[in-house]
C-alpha cells in the first residue's frame, strides 16, 4: 500500500508542477504581448458604404500562440439603435511573430439616413462597443471588451432657410430670395446639390431651385436660393406663408424632404 | 539507564529531523510563492482583495504543512495532511465561483475562462485528498498489524 500511495503522490506533484509552470508561463507571456494601432484609413466601397480600416499590430513575444482571435465592433446611437456591426476573425497569431490585422468597420449611409435628422443636423454621440476574444495559450479563452463614446459631428448643423424676400423682376415675374445657412461640423468636406421646392400655404408647388455647395470641414456655409414666380401669384395671400421642401444630394447620400415653414 | 539515554537521544534526533524537514518544506513552499507572486501579481491585482486572500491561503497552508511534518509518524500527521488537502480543495472551490475570472479597468473589462484550469486543479487536489486518506488507512493498518504481532 505504501508504494502505490507514494507513486500517487509523485504523480500528483509532477502534474502540479506542470500546471503551475504552465500558468506562470502563460502569465509571463501576457507581459510580452505588444498591441499597437495604426493610422485608420477611410474609403468608400462600391456599395457606397463608408469603410474605416483600422490596422492592428500584434507582437506575440510570448511562449504560446494565440488562436481564434475574434474582433467585433458595434456602433449604436445613444438610444441603443444599432447602426453598424463589423467582425474580423483571425485563426492564429503565432508566437514570436508580428501579425498585422486589418479590422474593417463599415457604415451604411442608408442606415444613417433612417435616422437622418439625428446625424445630418445635430451633433450627437455614438456608442462604440468593442470586443476581442481569443484562445490564449491554446487553452484559456479570454475576452476583452470596451465601450467608448464617439462624438458625431453633423455635416448640416443648424441648417436654416430664413424667411424669403420678394423682389419684382419685371412686369410679369417676381424673384423670391431665401438665405440658407449651416455649419459643417463633420470631420470631412461635403459637396453636393441642394434642391429646394417652394410651396404656398395651400401646399401648391410654386417653384423650385437648385444650388451647388462645397463646404470644407469645420466651416460655415451662407448662400441664397432664388425662385422665380409669376407676378400674379404674389398678389395672392397664399404666397405670404408656406413651406420649403429641401432635398440633399451628396452622391452616396441622399436625403429629403426636409420641411421648413416660412412666413 | 543506558537504554533510556539512547531512547532520549533518538527522540531528540527524531524531533530535530522533523523540525528540519518542516522548516525546509515551508521554506520551499514560501520560495515558490515568493518567486511566482511577482509574475502573477499584475494579473491578480486586477481583482480587488485577491492578493490578500492568497497571502492568507499560503499562511494557513504552510502552518498545516508544518504541523503535519512535526507530528510525523503519528495519526495527527494524517489529520493535518487531510485538513490541508480539504482546505486546499475548499479554497479552490470557493475562489472558483463560476470559473470565469473577470476584471474591469476604466472602460475596459477582461474575462478569462478558467474552467479547464480549475477542473484540472480540483482533480489534482482530489487526488491529493485521496492520497492522504490512503496514507491514514495504511498507517492504521500497519499500527494494528504491529499491535497484533505483539
Amino acid at each position: 500500500m505504501n508504494v502505490p500511495t507514494r507513486m500517487l503522490g509523485v504523480a500528483t506533484s509532477i502534474f502540479w508542477v506542470l500546471l503551475i509552470a504552465f500558468v506562470a508561463l502563460a502569465a509571463y507571456s501576457v507581459k510580452d504581448l505588444g498591441i499597437d494601432f495604426g493610422e485608420p484609413e477611410y474609403s468608400i466601397t462600391s456599395e457606397n458604404e463608408l469603410r474605416l480600416a483600422l490596422p492592428i499590430y500584434v507582437d506575440n513575444r510570448g511562449y504560446y500562440s494565440l488562436k481564434n482571435l475574434h474582433l467585433s465592433t458595434v456602433f449604436s446611437d445613444m438610444e441603443g439603435y444599432e447602426i453598424s456591426r463589423s467582425e474580423t476573425i483571425v485563426p492564429i497569431l503565432p508566437h514570436g511573430e508580428i501579425s498585422t490585422i486589418l479590422h474593417n468597420v463599415t457604415l451604411d449611409p442608408f442606415i444613417l439616413l433612417e435616422r437622418g435628422d439625428q446625424y445630418l443636423f445635430y451633433d450627437n454621440n455614438i456608442n462604440i462597443s468593442f470586443a476581442a476574444g481569443l484562445n490564449f495559450a491554446e487553452l484559456l479563452p479570454v475576452e476583452i471588451s470596451a465601450n467608448f463614446t464617439f462624438p458625431w459631428s453633423a455635416p448640416f448643423y443648424d441648417f436654416t432657410v430664413d424667411d424669403p424676400s420678394f423682389e419684382i423682376r419685371d412686369f410679369t415675374h417676381v424673384t423670391i430670395s431665401a438665405p440658407i445657412s449651416f455649419e459643417n461640423h463633420a470631420i470631412f468636406d461635403i459637396a453636393g446639390n441642394l434642391r429646394i421646392e417652394l410651396y404656398d400655404n395651400q401646399n401648391s408647388l410654386l417653384s423650385e431651385s437648385q444650388t451647388v455647395f462645397f463646404v470644407p470641414q469645420n466651416s460655415a456655409y451662407e448662400g441664397n436660393v432664388e425662385f422665380v414666380i409669376p407676378l400674379t401669384m404674389l398678389s395672392s395671400s397664399a404666397v405670404q406663408r408656406g413651406h420649403f421642401e429641401v432635398y440633399f444630394d451628396m452622391g452616396v447620400l441622399q436625403y429629403g424632404p426636409l420641411v421648413i415653414p416660412y412666413g | 539507564m543506558g537504554e533510556q539515554q539512547t531512547k532520549s537521544k533518538n527522540l531528540v534526533k527524531d524531533v530535530s529531523f522533523r523540525v528540519a524537514k518542516a522548516t525546509v518544506r515551508a521554506i520551499l513552499v514560501y520560495l515558490l510563492y515568493f518567486f511566482l507572486m511577482p509574475i502573477l501579481s499584475p494579473l491578480f491585482e486586477m481583482v480587488p482583495g485577491f492578493v490578500e486572500s492568497i497571502e492568507v491561503f499560503v499562511v494557513i497552508y504552510i502552518v498545516l504543512m508544518i504541523l503535519g511534518d512535526l507530528t510525523a509518524k503519528t495519526v495527527f500527521e494524517h489529520f493535518f495532511n487531510t485538513a490541508r488537502s480539504l482546505f486546499f480543495l475548499g479554497y479552490l472551490i470557493l475562489s472558483m465561483g463560476d470559473g470565469i475570472f473577470s476584471a474591469n479597468y476604466e472602460s475596459f473589462s477582461i474575462s478569462v475562462n478558467l474552467t479547464l484550469f480549475y477542473a484540472i486543479a480540483a482533480t489534482l487536489s482530489l487526488l491529493g485528498f485521496a492520497r492522504t486518506i490512503l496514507q491514514a488507512i495504511n498507517f492504521l493498518h500497519e499500527k494494528s498489524e504491529a499491535t497484533g504481532n505483539l
